[in-house]
């Protein structure tokens, strides 16, 4: 049977972002093995099909924060970064599912007032001096352009990155909670 | 390790960016306006009143949701979900032709099992079958379920280049960015006068409402539009009034009673607009729309309440007023289904419709104009 060049892309994204959760669990020196044979395990035992069933294509953006969590390389992906994914996705995916008459999803099918914007936003990202997300959102590009996604949102964003963000803006409150000093516990003097 | 320089990094990152936006927009469809293909000239049918009715041939316990095509041979094909139940493992397409010696003996064409191992993807179940011939190829886009309930549908496409004997592995369309859910497919398409097909469709994942998908002529996604309304709508059957204006009706999915709802486009199904609801009921159930020869407009549908009854109706204005015509089917026993009709208009004139029936089979009905007029058989 011949595997479409999309689901080819679908089922090694989500082997590879299912890996990418064990590179970050505090294995020492086991977790690249780890962060592998997991990779391994999820596109032989099922996993990732299921995965892919379920959640559809991965962004490119997810694909290269997990090739990023492989290769134990510092992740750009920050609480601040997540912060304003999760209030941007709040607003799409709510419109995207049908409240209010406009459909932000649309757009993205002939996309050129949104490569406008990107253009845009990749000069930002340069005079910023943000290099990581400009290479990012340059391959997330060249994925759009080489026809992998009929949809350039499809190529930048998915629930799966959300979900991730969520989590992370979750574990970074939970720490600021803790890091508090408890009501009637002795001051710091 | 090579080291890069800081000058370097800040250079090669922006060449990449540029070069990469440039392939972006190089891709990145630019269509024409879209236009429907105008309806032809109407001319009075020739064919005496007629009407024959015989179910075809059952596969499973249930069946539903009826679709038809004409192949470019002149035989009708037809393809419906059928199983144990209606969302059941065993659920599959099956399809079916009719020639001169009747209806053949219809055969799976999509499974569980086949499109998931198509698509290298988990799916629980199965759902509408559409089929649509272009003359050359003959389409079926069928909604499959990974995890829920229909909510949670997307869509196949597959292509038949012999009349249905064999078919392409199925692709999934991609139309909605939340994992791809909640896009469910049931009446035909139109086509476009660059070749492409306006595809109408629906969502039902918390809000529910009409969809429009304009499809390449390579059958790509290139626009999509929402058929807003006020009220919750599903299942549009669409016809085209001329090259920009198109009459799309709907099945209220809102508060009973219902009627049958209306969305109008005026720019070639860019923008769709809610219009007043035909005075004709609908207790939340597709709704079939044709264009006759005569250039009149057919409507099939359920009576105010049920599913009891399989009714036409017909409007020689475009759609601004409607006369009942015929009753097809009617068993007001309680328990009766006759409902999900599928229309379709011959080349020769004849008009075929399919529909569920008592959710046990497919009943198949061909009939002429002068048959809905009033005229005896």
């Amino acid at each position: 049977m011949m595997m479409s060049a999309v689901t080819a892309y679908g089922l090694l994204t989500h082997g590879l972002i299912f890996g990418a959760l064990f590179a970050l669990l505090p294995l020492g020196p086991l977790r690249h093995r780890a962060a592998l044979g997991a990779t391994a395990l999820a596109l032989v035992a099922g996993i990732a099909p299921s995965m892919h069933g379920i959640f559809g294509t991965p962004s490119l953006t997810l694909l290269q924060l997990a090739i990023l969590a492989h290769a134990g390389r510092p992740s750009p992906f920050n609480v601040r970064i997540a912060c304003g994914l999760l209030g941007f996705s709040a607003i799409f995916y709510t419109a995207t599912l049908g409240f209010g008459p406009f459909d932000p999803y649309a757009p993205g099918y002939q996309p050129l007032p949104m490569l406008t914007m990107l253009a845009a936003l990749g000069l930002l990202l340069w005079w910023r001096g943000q290099y990581a997300w400009l290479l990012i959102l340059a391959i997330d590009l060249a994925g759009y352009a080489s026809g992998l996604f009929a949809n350039l949102w499809d190529a930048l964003i998915d629930p799966l990155l959300v979900l991730l963000a969520l989590i992370l803006a979750g574990y970074h409150g939970i720490k600021r909670l803790r890091r508090r000093p408890q009501k009637g516990a002795d001051p710091v003097r | 390790m090579i080291a890069l320089s800081p000058p370097l990094i800040r250079r090669a990152s922006l060449a990449l960016f540029v070069a990469a936006l440039a392939a972006a927009v190089w891709r990145a469809p630019n269509p024409p306006a879209p236009a429907f293909v105008p309806p032809p000239a109407s001319s009075p049918s020739a064919l005496p009143a007629y009407f024959t009715a015989a179910m075809l041939p059952q596969v499973a316990a249930s069946a539903h949701a009826a679709t038809l095509a004409e192949l470019p041979d002149g035989r009708i094909a037809a393809a419906w979900f059928a199983g144990s139940r209606e969302g059941a493992d065993d659920v599959a397409i099956w399809f079916t032709t009719l020639d001169r010696k009747g209806w053949q003996e219809p055969r799976p064409i999509a499974t569980r099992e086949s499109t998931a191992g198509a698509l290298f993807a988990r799916i629980r179940k199965l759902g509408n079958p559409l089929l649509y011939s272009d003359g050359q190829r003959l389409h079926l886009w069928f909604v499959s379920v990974a995890v829920g309930g229909w909510a949670g549908s997307s869509i196949n496409h597959t292509v038949s280049l012999d009349g249905g004997d064999t078919w392409s592995w199925p692709t999934k369309l991609q139309t909605s960015p939340f994992a791809n859910i909640s896009t469910l497919v049931r009446t035909p398409p139109l086509p476009l006068a660059d070749g492409g097909l306006g595809l109408p469709v629906y969502h039902e994942f918390i809000a529910k409402y009409g969809e429009w998908l304009r499809l390449s002529p390579d059958g790509k996604i290139i626009d999509k539009a929402r058929m807003v309304h006020p009220v919750r709508t599903l299942q549009p059957a669409v016809v085209a009034q001329d090259s920009q204006r198109a009459l799309a009706l709907l099945r209220d999915a809102g508060p009973f009673p219902g009627h049958v709802r209306v969305a109008t486009t005026t720019d070639g199904g860019q923008h769709w607009q809610a219009g007043e609801a035909l005075p004709v009921r609908n207790p939340n159930s597709s709704v079939a729309l044709i264009r006759l020869a005569s250039g009149r407009l057919l409507l099939a549908g359920n009576p105010e309440n049920s599913r009891e009854a399989m009714l036409l109706w017909v409007s020689a204005d475009d759609g601004k007023t409607w006369q009942p015509s015929r009753t097809v089917e009617t068993a007001p026993d309680g328990g009766a289904e006759f409902s999900y009709p599928a229309l379709l208009l011959g080349r020769d004139g004849r008009i075929h419709l399919a529909y569920t029936w008592r959710r046990q089979g497919i009943k198949y009905a061909t009939f002429s104009e002068a048959w809905l007029d009033g005229a005896a058989p």
